[in-house]
């Protein structure tokens, strides 16, 4: 077992994974950066991530669902916890995001930005840290 | 993507040695085989595995090949479907391809003929799948353009935002902190500035698009309009040490059209021509005219526009997202506002490029003259142009 838990965070704003990745790291994670889907699905399934942060839009397309569905489909990664952190609002109905169990199949969906803290405590309680 | 599972393939054929025989190829070539030794399990096979490609032998007892190609389809249309048949049905073969089949295998075949189909099949399946996904996204892209600006206005705020609310849990007075903090906040101005630019651009597109943007027709010099777009830049250029040209006719370059509308198209051009540049680039603008058309070149020695992605280059939003220029600020929409105003004036605005050699944009306007009679034709491609918006 490692210490610490790792977490994957799938996002094409710099900015964005800066200002997470060093929250999250002050708060005793590991974390893994990537800013397209590609190296998205190469780092999951070469580090096997406790819990991923995924992006929608990214590069000017909808690149996330397609990364969603890459990863899921690694017999490893069927049940990692996926957390979609988008721009989209999820109130849209043209944006609508199957929830879990769909094939999307994501545990939680939140709209950026996200308050810190709150998404702080949701990774905590989905990976299993007392908080 | 470059990394993907292992694509399926399902085989179905009534002789047990060639199932075994392609199963083998198949994993060899890093590809999940499932094989069938009849259609009827074979389809039942095709609707569960959703394989990439079906490799079915045209002669078997039961459901026969052809119908297992259409029935196939009927699962799923992007399935790669080979056909592998006798000597003696290769007439039925070529039916078969008439009939949706990929290509075909006559028998017998060594692994290297298999193979070989394989792997073309597959790749010209992940290339349809490929542009088709683009296609798609494009599309619905342009139903959903307000939810599409919302997002590319959200983007920079949510990460300013993010900055700002993770810097209030960033305790410390080290170095390190401090110069994190610093460079946050830095950071934050730059999106900042990204966002005001979006809003801009954003207003001048709507501007265009609604013809607000004064639409006189006035006689205006080309010459002057480009001088002093050169000179406004000469700074920006030579602090990224690029040298900026322009090789134009001594006597005045007029067109008639709105002079507001061709500073903002020429300093697109001009500034794109400088942010895609390299260390030591040129950019150079000359300008000609002929048979009533004056003719704008703005030639730049950066980094070129790939190929594929030229067809969408002046779409709005659009940006090329290879890694050579994906840190170069933009709004995706300068040379979208660009060729709306071109087509405004009855123009024509196209692109000329060679990756890591440059590129070079052409405009093309009509010429003034005395007596203008085309006034009428260009409204009429104005009018057009607002109508293939959205």
């Amino acid at each position: 077992m490692r210490d610490e838990k790792r977490i994957l965070i799938v996002d094409d704003d710099h900015d964005f994974v800066e200002a997470i990745s060093c929250f999250l790291e002050l708060n005793g994670f590991s974390v893994l950066r990537a800013h397209n889907g590609a190296e998205g699905i190469r780092l999951a399934k070469t580090k096997q991530p406790d819990l991923i942060l995924m992006d929608i839009m990214m590069n000017e397309r909808t690149e996330g669902f397609f990364t969603i569905h890459e990863i899921r489909r690694d017999p490893a990664l069927k049940s990692v916890p996926i957390f979609v952190l988008s721009s989209f609002c999820t109130r849209l109905p043209d944006f609508e995001i199957p929830s879990s169990g769909g094939w999307l199949s994501h545990d939680m969906f939140f709209t950026k930005p996200v308050d810190t803290v709150q998404l702080l405590e949701k990774i905590r309680q989905r990976v299993g840290i007392a908080v | 993507m470059t990394e993907r599972a292992p694509e399926k393939v399902v085989v179905i054929d009534d002789d047990a040695t060639m199932r075994l025989s392609c199963r083998k190829i198949l994993a060899k070539m890093g590809l999940q085989a499932e094989t069938f030794e009849d259609g009827a399990r074979g389809l039942d096979g095709v609707a569960t595995a959703k394989p990439a490609m079906v490799i079915v032998d045209l002669k078997m007892p039961g459901i026969s090949g052809m119908e297992v190609i259409s029935r196939v389809h009927e699962i799923d249309p992007h399935i790669v479907i080979v056909v592998i048949t006798g000597y003696a049905t290769i007439d039925t073969a070529v039916e078969a391809v008439r009939c949706g089949a990929y290509d075909f295998l006559p028998k017998p075949f060594s692994p290297d003929e298999l193979r070989l189909i394989v792997n073309r099949g597959l790749e010209r399946r992940r290339l349809a799948m490929e542009s088709q996904q683009y296609e798609i996204e494009r599309t619905l892209l342009k139903r959903r353009f307000v939810t599409f600006v919302s997002h590319q206005l959200r983007t920079p705020l949510a990460a300013i935002y993010q900055y700002l609310d993770v810097l209030k849990h960033l305790e410390g007075e080290d170095d390190v902190m401090r110069l994190r903090r610093r460079e946050w906040l830095d950071h934050c101005l730059t999106r900042i500035q990204e966002l005001q630019n979006l809003i801009s651009d954003w207003l001048t597109l709507a501007q265009v698009e609604g013809g607000t943007l004064s639409k006189e027709r006035i006689k205006v010099d080309l010459n002057c309009v480009i001088s002093d777009t050169l000179k406004a830049y000469e700074q920006t250029a030579s602090a990224q040490s690029v040298s900026l040209t322009a090789q134009l006719p001594d006597n005045c370059l007029f067109v008639w059209g709105d002079r507001n509308c061709l500073n903002v198209l020429f300093d697109n051009l001009i500034t794109n021509a400088i942010k895609y540049n390299k260390p030591g680039g040129t950019v150079t603008v000359s300008g000609s005219e002929a048979r009533g058309e004056v003719v704008i070149t703005v030639a730049d020695s950066g980094v070129g526009i790939p190929e594929k992605y030229r067809p969408f280059l002046f779409e709005e939003f659009f940006r090329v997202k290879d890694d050579s220029v994906k840190k170069t600020a933009g709004t995706g929409l300068g040379l979208h506002i660009s060729k709306r105003i071109v087509s405004e004036m009855g123009g024509s605005i196209h692109v000329d490029s060679e990756v890591g050699v440059g590129s070079t944009f052409y405009v093309c306007l009509p010429a003034w003259r005395e007596l203008v009679g085309a006034t009428e034709g260009q409204n009429d491609a104005g009018r057009e142009a607002n109508i293939d918006c959205r």
